[in-house]
């Protein structure tokens, strides 16, 4: 019932973001097929210069369509924090909230919950759905490659990163200047770096992530059990 | 009656350097209704939350049904009903959707019959979502959504404040069904004394924090009074009495405030301070509230004009 209520609350935000992603997605990839103009670029080849094939990364719509899967991805996990642990709307409910015939950690883990279906399951439906229509379409001259959709998959888990800083920094009761911020400004660094080992590695990408959400997750449900309503 | 279902110890509560709850010692035996009051920011509300466990007190304990509020387990908390300060319910859900939602938390003990006579009664439809509600009609669903578990205790903070006259008579007769099934407890905060005096049977009355009386209400009817004090010439400026309040003069009278004085010692006063004749003035729950609770002065002489 909790998970259900949590679930209903959020279904706004979480509508709003997959049918953001499916009509960008959609718009580019239709672009694409339609000018025709899917190819593959080398990022340092000067003219005259001899490069092996294989290192040719493929410049798709997709690749577009992932830039604002990424921004599209935090904004959800954003608003969905904002909702949960911010606006006063929800929060003067804790009271009636807390006062259950079930421990606070039920509660807790209902919200986490539902934020987790939500931020993950509709972005990654959509994605998936953009990810097979391109490859099932012609507009490619060869099959996407699977990196691109585990890339898009990583960038929806950056969302749940951004979702369990803001709820730390909503139920942090410290000034916004001193440890308020810390959830926000950790989530902000996973972020960084995440983008960063992209270069690097999927693998190393995803240990980040994991780290990250890790130490988030404890201290949200830290804070949340210690805090005062 | 002599069971006790709350009870806290010097309990205090700081918010940073000020002081909400100074050393509050409450009990309150079973099957009582009592009237918990308090002006505007004397610290009802954080009472009532550090009784129910969600503030942590700075010093001091509570018990509720003989388990300490830090550590409530939900088995307790289906023991105890709670309306919330303000009403405040998820505004998107219909009152049918919010007795699912309350009914799944109290599965055995949700008295279906009940929360249906409430509603009848309070004269609400089921479809309605809360945000259509007025706040008085949201303070009927909240004292349904509390009654329907039928909870051993219940705690409610302010529960008529904003409602007119008519949706507070509703609601206090509402809680009174609850209150004739033997063995329930209720402890309301309010500061509309009209509303206390016709539904409680003891008072707990706290001023700054601190717990200044916690009585039946009859007691607390008779220990406040006024006494005005007619003199020949002029008043005497200093008075020396056991239980003074306040003291208010004009040329030829004397009127005193006066707690737990016995009739004696009023007429002994009188007849040492040369007072030509004494009356006691009628006062209801309301005045006797304010000047118990009359801030600063209160054992200071002071001069009143009369108009």
């Amino acid at each position: 019932m909790l998970l259900r209520k949590e679930l209903r609350e959020s279904l706004p935000c979480i509508l709003l973001a997959a049918i953001a992603l499916l009509i960008i997605g959609g718009i580019a990839l239709r672009l694409e097929m339609r000018s025709g103009r899917s190819g593959w670029y080398y990022s340092n080849l000067s003219p005259g210069a001899t490069a092996n094939t294989y290192s040719f990364r493929q410049l798709s719509s997709l690749s577009i369509a992932g830039s604002w899967l990424f921004v599209i991805s935090i904004a959800l996990g954003l608003g969905l924090g904002v909702l949960h642990f911010w606006i006063p709307y929800f929060t003067r409910t804790w009271p009636f909230l807390l006062h259950r015939s079930v421990g606070k950690m039920t509660i807790l883990a209902a919200k986490l919950t539902a934020a987790a279906i939500g931020c993950i399951l509709p972005l990654g439906v959509v994605w998936l759905a953009l990810y097979w229509y391109a490859c099932r379409s012609n507009a490619f001259g060869i099959p996407v490659p699977v990196r691109v959709f585990i890339d898009g998959l990583i960038l929806i888990a950056l969302g749940l990163v951004v979702y369990l800083g803001t709820a730390l920094a909503g139920l942090s009761r410290a000034k916004w200047y001193t440890t308020k911020i810390f959830g926000l400004t950790f989530a902000a660094l996973v972020l960084f770096i995440t983008t960063v080992q992209f270069q690097c590695g999927l693998l190393w990408a995803c240990v980040i992530i994991v780290i990250g959400i890790m130490i988030l997750l404890s201290q949200v449900v830290d804070t949340f059990l210690k805090r005062e309503y | 009656m002599n069971e006790i279902v709350l009870e806290t110890q010097g309990l205090t509560k700081y918010y940073g350097s000020t002081l909400a709850v100074d050393h509050l010692d409450l009990k309150v035996p079973r099957g009582c209704i009592c009237g918990f009051l308090g002006r505007n920011g004397a610290g009802k509300t954080t009472a009532i939350k550090l009784m129910l466990g969600f503030l942590a007190p700075t010093a001091g304990s509570s018990k509720l049904l003989g388990c300490d509020s830090t550590a409530l387990t939900p088995e307790i908390r289906q023991r105890i009903g709670y309306v919330t300060e303000g009403h405040r319910l998820f505004r998107w859900m219909s009152i049918a959707e919010l007795e699912r939602f309350q009914r799944a938390f109290f599965p055995e003990q949700w008295d279906k019959t009940l929360f249906a006579d409430m509603i009848e009664y309070f004269e609400l439809s089921r479809k309605k979502k809360i945000k259509h509600l007025s706040n008085g009609q949201r303070a009927q669903v909240s004292l349904s959504l509390a009654l329907a578990p039928k909870p051993e205790l219940l705690i409610m903070d302010d529960p008529t404040l904003g409602l007119d006259a008519a949706i507070r008579r509703q609601f206090l007769e509402g809680m009174i069904e609850l209150i004739m099934r033997q063995g329930r407890t209720v402890l309301f905060s309010s500061h509309i004394l009209a509303d206390v005096e016709r539904v409680a049977d003891r008072i707990a009355v706290i001023d700054k924090g601190v717990l200044r009386a916690n009585c039946s209400l009859e007691q607390f009817r008779t220990a406040v009074k006024k006494v005005i004090f007619s003199f020949a010439n002029s008043v005497p400026t200093e008075v020396d009495i056991e239980g003074l309040l306040h003291c208010r003069r004009s040329e030829k009278q004397l009127e005193l405030t006066l707690v737990g004085t016995e009739e004696a010692q009023i007429a002994e006063w009188a007849k040492s301070a040369g007072a030509e004749e004494y009356h006691v003035a009628k006062m209801n729950l309301e005045d006797q509230f304010i000047e118990f609770t009359a801030p600063a002065n209160r054992k200071k002489l002071f001069q009143w004009e009369e108009q």
